[in-house]
């Protein structure tokens, strides 16, 4: 550091952060991520575009490496649309780090969990995570499906917990789903959601029930469409097309299907007709047929439509 | 009296400290006194540098997470060391912010108090990514320096002369009504300065000098200023209008952007970065939005770097020449900005046709006047062209100074 005529730059700057650093607690800079999957990696993109400093954890260092790599294929992509810049691209990878480690985000401010829908799994990374951070920390899921409330029961602090669904992708989506659990404290919530509106977010507030608002509207309307398909009275095209044409829906239920996967469509019917019992959440079979004869939709080629070239 | 002079940005903090009064501008001897900036605001490892008088600047990265310690530091840098700027910030006698948009509620320099902040907040809509930051800068500067008094500097005050058929566009009448769609035009800081500064060579009264003024730079913008009012410029609702830029593009047919985002099925947000950060001389040229680079890559035989040059400065040279029309009679053309000061080369293509109006360039002292002050026409030239530095800090020290004093603001 350079020092010029008794400058002290570190002098400065030490004494003016303690000054200040107490009123901005609730001002939040940094963020840990846990898991590097699709959702993962795209929070981490649009954290890092709203300003944030990321860090990213993955299971080992070559997975990390890997979720860096394809979050800077995303961010090439966007160049190439001409929504970014190569300048804007080098500042926002600086603002991503990644570790294999989930010591190098103790102290992180809010840690966002957004790794494989298995509860046992989740129930051990946030003991271990509840076990390494202080208690001002604020603990996220990203789940779509699975309990807040029994996830935070293995938490040091439950009233730190709270539930965030965001949708895919998550640069473009707006809306968070924001999920208080049965021990999530109002202030907990209020801090989040003030959060995700400053970074620029529309945040609703969701009480824990399966299947939240999004998934819950959105399921039935595919399951209908399939059983239209199914019951011969108009073509997967036709159907889809009605619907964008119809209610100006940006993609049409079955080429969303298609998108989201019919295993996991299936897997969220499932859910909600297991945990609510009602006849309306009961998957349509050409669903379950789709499902077992491997036609997953977009990531395997062939689901309610053709997707060849599109598989990722 | 000490006027720290504030221009906060997203993620910048820009700050000078300038020792001016009514005298000292009369002489044209204010005192500059320190300067910095803070870039990378929000970060753990923001730059910060500052330079005290004719000292070497000074660098350090630090962690600066928000606009309030942005400014405590400027305050700390500027009051500390063995020999600081000022001995305490009580010696601060005024802060002068640069805001970008004042609409059409503010045409000139202004006291802020609770209600100027509020007309400043209705602004937000039309510079959504400038005013809450030089708002920002005004409610910490309110704590940290809660009895110096605050004002605001318009980058669109000086337009606001001009007449209608200027700001009016060809579009329903309603949409000004309803979204205040107009021509407001920016830069307004550095038109006026560099103009004061050419009637203050030639000894002339405000009403007596129609100019041309032409600022270049990663922006750039022209004014016609008919005694001494700005009566129309080339910047628009926004500053995307007008001259091709750096990586903005200027005019264009407004259709094309609506034909493109159909075509490449873009998003607002992708047509906007398109237009601001992928078009210009970057865009047409593929080097970079620096005219230096660009110059350095044209001297080495690249086609497109030559062509992006070319539409650079036969846009200039149009609105020069409707400006000449505009204005009737032309006294003087004044070269500004990073690009108008450093390159002769462009000075000289966006005059080379204009001696009908009676703008001619002198190639060697078009060479010659590089980084300075300086005249470029030939002797006995109808109209005078000059190079002359913009430095918009210094009129915003100067209008702050006055607004404190209750000194009538000049144009």
């Amino acid at each position: 550091m350079e020092k010029e005529r008794g400058h002290g730059f570190a002098a400065v700057s030490e004494a003016v952060a303690t000054s200040v650093r107490n009123e901005n607690m609730s001002e939040i800079h940094q963020v840990g991520i846990i898991g590097g999957g699709t959702m993962g990696r795209g929070i981490a993109a649009f954290m890092a575009q709203a300003g944030i400093e990321v860090q990213l954890c993955e299971l080992d260092q070559e997975l990390a490496e890997s979720a860096l790599a394809k979050i800077g294929d995303y961010f090439d992509y966007e160049i190439s649309r001409w929504a970014l810049t190569e300048g804007d691209k080098r500042a926002l990878m600086k603002r991503i780090g990644v570790t294999a480690s989930l010591q190098d985000l103790a102290g992180l401010p809010v840690l966002i969990e957004a790794i494989p829908e298995d509860l046992s799994l989740k129930v051990g990374l946030f003991k271990e995570l509840s076990r390494l951070n202080p208690p001002t920390t604020f603990f996220v899921t990203n789940t779509s499906t699975l309990s807040i409330t029994a996830m935070a029961e293995h938490i040091a602090h439950p009233q730190r917990f709270i539930g965030a669904h965001f949708l895919n992708p998550v640069t473009r989506v707006k809306l968070v789903e924001l999920i208080r659990g049965l021990q999530t404290s109002g202030e907990t919530y209020q801090q989040v959601r003030e959060f995700l509106i400053r970074l620029g977010k529309t945040p609703i507030e969701v009480y824990e029930y399966p299947g939240y608002v999004t998934t819950r509207v959105i399921l039935p309307m595919i399951n209908e469409a399939m059983h239209v398909v199914m019951e011969g009275v108009a073509s997967a095209e036709d159907v889809d097309i009605a619907m964008k044409l119809g209610y100006n829906m940006e993609v049409g239920p079955l080429a969303l299907a298609d998108r989201m996967g019919l295993d996991e469509v299936m897997k969220w019917m499932d859910y909600l007709f297991r945990e609510l019992g009602d006849l309306k959440y009961r998957p349509c079979p050409v669903l379950r047929k789709k499902v077992r004869e491997g036609d997953l939709g977009v990531k395997t080629g062939r689901g309610f439509f053709e997707h060849h070239g599109k598989t990722e | 009296m000490k006027a720290l002079v504030l221009n906060c940005g997203s993620s910048t903090v820009k700050f000078q400290l300038i020792d001016t009064d009514v005298d000292l501008i009369a002489q044209n001897e204010d005192r500059f006194l320190a300067k910095g900036i803070v870039e990378k605001i929000g970060t753990t490892d923001a730059i910060i540098s500052y330079q005290q008088g004719d000292e070497k600047p000074a660098k350090s990265v630090e962690e600066v997470l928000d606009h309030r310690t942005a400014v405590a530091m400027c305050l700390s840098l500027l009051t500390s060391g063995t020999q600081p700027a000022i001995r305490d910030k009580s010696d601060i006698g005024v802060v002068g912010h640069r805001v970008v948009h004042g609409g059409e509620k503010f045409s000139a320099s202004t006291l802020m108090d609770e209600q100027v902040v509020a007309q400043i907040r209705e602004c937000i809509e039309l510079a959504p990514l400038h005013n809450p930051h030089n708002l920002k800068g005004y409610q910490v500067c309110a704590q940290l320096l809660p009895d110096v008094p605050q004002v605001a500097v318009f980058d669109t005050a000086f337009h606001q002369t001009m007449p209608a058929c200027a700001y009016v566009y060809g579009l329903p009448y309603v949409l000004y009504r309803r979204h205040q769609i107009r021509r407001y035009g920016f830069h307004g800081t550095s038109h006026r300065f560099v103009a004061y500064r050419f009637r203050q060579i030639f000894d002339l009264k405000r009403e007596e000098a129609n100019l041309i003024t032409v600022h270049l730079g990663n922006g750039a913008s022209i004014c016609a200023i008919g005694a001494g009012r700005s009566v129309d410029t080339s910047m628009g609702f926004t500053p995307l209008e007008g001259l091709v830029m750096g990586s903005r593009s200027g005019d264009l047919d407004p259709s094309i952007i609506l034909h493109v985002m159909a075509k490449e099925e873009l998003s607002i947000h992708e047509a906007t970065t398109l237009l601001n950060k992928h078009s210009g001389l970057y865009g047409i040229s593929g080097v970079s939005s620096d005219m230096r680079e660009i110059m350095d890559e044209y001297a080495a035989g690249n086609e497109r770097a030559k062509l992006a040059i070319e539409v650079f400065c036969y846009r200039v040279k149009k609105y020069i020449g409707a400006y000449c029309g505009v204005l009737g009679r032309v006294d003087g053309l004044i070269f500004t900005g990073g690009i108008g000061e450093n390159a002769p080369l462009v000075r000289a293509r966006s005059c080379d046709t204009l001696s009908f109006y009676g703008i001619e360039v002198e190639p060697g002292l078009n060479e010659s006047t590089v980084r300075k002050e300086g005249e470029i026409s030939p002797r006995g030239s109808r109209t005078r062209v000059y190079v002359i530095p913009t430095n918009e800090e210094l009129l915003i020290a100067r209008d702050s100074v006055r607004a404190v004093l209750g000194v009538p603001q000049p144009g």
